[in-house]
């Protein structure tokens, strides 16, 4: 059976709906506003709010990129441009530098974006309170009074059990100095290009039902204490084993022959735009 | 009306998107405007907004002497309901509402609670002309240093008291209302709650 979708596969309805949650998000940056989540033909946590936040904005002649871990090619990201493309007819492109939109699952690209992209964050668990209190009544109430001893003690445990903030991704960020937010699983290594970002930030988290948003420039400060402040993932003295590129986010991966770990670009477009660019003969 | 209900809505919705998350940026939207085609006593970036952000979930109000034709006209092109000023999601202040019906409005209007932020109202204001001449002086988040708008209203009262009561609305932030400005070109400035506004004083 072929079924004639609508552009972008909702109806005005839904992304109407969507459009309205999205501009308060923005007018309060850092902010979880609640939306409706509407079904999609791929399951909840799995890129349904990024899904619905490019669906909700897309237009004819937008280019789009979607990114999943760094890679354009990955199940994930392959599956989401298809359904895109698929009802709106838009070009998918893999150049950072090329996209008007990108969705992205845990990672902002290494290309630093401009003003007149927008970047579509999906995000699993938008609540940063959540691991310290479960209740989504409760943790709406430590927002409203700005009570964020939760995330502070969080990070405060870690350091007492580890040594150090043990986050992995997602930690925890300061919007504007009044909200504290989830900024999806990114590496550490990416807090900082939240901060007075020229393009325009949305995060979508479909299972948790949330839209937030950090506008252009605005101040996004990763928590810290003073002596133990905010470190990014260091790749001191490794370089990607195919680009050489130094100061990325790279993978650490082992070669299963000699048993000898060696590092990747996780950024594949980034990577391959720098392998294309050199010369012929090297 | 020629307006594509679904690709020049998008349009619409974007320009509004980058005007909302960079206040002071001046969006054009005469050339969907354009579409809307429509003989009526209220600009047609007004309808084109009123197409891009109201249906059946939304409620609206009308401050105007022509509340009642407009009322039914947003309702039928919609589907949304009218509501009082306290109630209303988005408040439409015409270019023939006074100085004080603007005031009034903001005074009155819902600006969410501290558990619901998002529960606020957002205005629509036609004004005479936007510029980014000097007279504003825009800062906040969106904005990397400042912006300059110039805000003329319609009518030869002034209108600049509703700064003060729009600041007094937002005092206690992340409450307040979000307002769009539409000109008579078409022209639309956003000013979200976060938007701190001076003005600029003439040497």
């Amino acid at each position: 059976m072929n079924i004639a979708y609508n552009f972008a596969f909702f109806d005005e309805g839904s992304k109407r709906e969507i459009r309205r949650s999205t501009l308060k998000a923005i007018a309060i940056p850092g902010y979880q506003v609640p939306f409706a989540s509407r079904e999609m033909p791929i399951g909840r946590g799995w890129g349904t709010g990024g899904l619905q936040l490019t669906l909700s904005l897309i237009g004819k002649k937008d280019m789009l990129k979607v990114i999943d871990q760094g890679a354009d090619e990955s199940v994930n990201a392959v599956n989401i441009k298809k359904l895109v493309t698929k009802t709106t007819g838009v070009r998918t492109v893999d150049d950072t530098e090329d996209a008007t939109v990108v969705q992205s699952r845990h990672r902002i690209p290494e290309v630093p974006l401009k003003e007149h992209q927008i970047l579509i964050l999906q995000v699993p668990l938008p609540e940063p309170l959540r691991y310290y209190e479960p209740s989504e009544f409760v943790t709406q109430r430590l927002h409203a009074e700005q009570e964020y001893s939760g995330a502070w003690l969080m990070l405060f445990e870690q350091i007492m059990k580890y040594g150090h903030m043990s986050t992995g991704a997602d930690h925890p960020v300061m919007v504007q100095d009044r909200y504290v937010m989830a900024p999806s699983p990114i590496p550490r290594f990416d807090n900082p290009k939240m901060n007075y970002s020229k393009a325009l930030i949305l995060l979508g988290a479909g299972r948790e039902k949330k839209i937030y948003a950090v506008p252009p420039f605005t101040k996004v400060v990763s928590l810290a204490f003073d002596d133990y402040p905010f470190e990014a993932e260091s790749f001191e003295g490794a370089s990607c084993w195919q680009c050489g590129a130094t100061g990325v986010f790279l993978d650490e991966l082992i070669d299963e022959g000699t048993g000898e770990t060696y590092h990747q670009c996780n950024d594949t477009s980034y990577c391959i735009s720098r392998l294309n660019a050199r010369p012929a003969n090297h | 009306m020629k307006l594509d209900l679904v690709h020049d809505t998008q349009l619409a919705y974007r320009k509004l998107m980058d005007s909302m998350s960079r206040p002071g940026l001046i969006s054009e939207l005469g050339e969907l405007a354009g579409k809307v085609g429509l003989k009526l006593n209220c600009f047609d970036a007004t309808v084109l907004l009123a197409a891009v952000l109201l249906d059946t979930e939304v409620t609206f109000k009308i401050i105007s002497e022509k509340e009642e034709e407009i009322v039914r006209l947003f309702n039928q092109l919609t589907y949304a309901k009218a509501a009082e000023t306290a109630a209303a999601d988005f408040i439409f202040v015409l270019n023939d509402a006074n100085s004080f019906q603007l005031e009034e409005a903001i005074r009155k209007a819902k600006a969410g609670d501290l558990i619901h932020p998002h529960a606020s109202a957002t205005f629509i204001v036609e004004a005479e002309q936007i510029t980014n001449d000097n007279g504003l002086v825009l800062s906040g988040p969106g904005i990397e240093d400042t912006h300059h708008v110039q805000v003329s209203t319609c009518g030869s009262e002034s209108r600049g008291s509703w700064l003060d009561e729009r600041a007094l609305r937002n005092i206690e932030y992340p409450l307040g209302v979000d307002m769009i400005f539409v000109d008579r070109d078409s022209r639309t400035l956003c000013l979200p709650r976060t938007t701190q506004i001076s003005k600029k004083v003439n040497n």
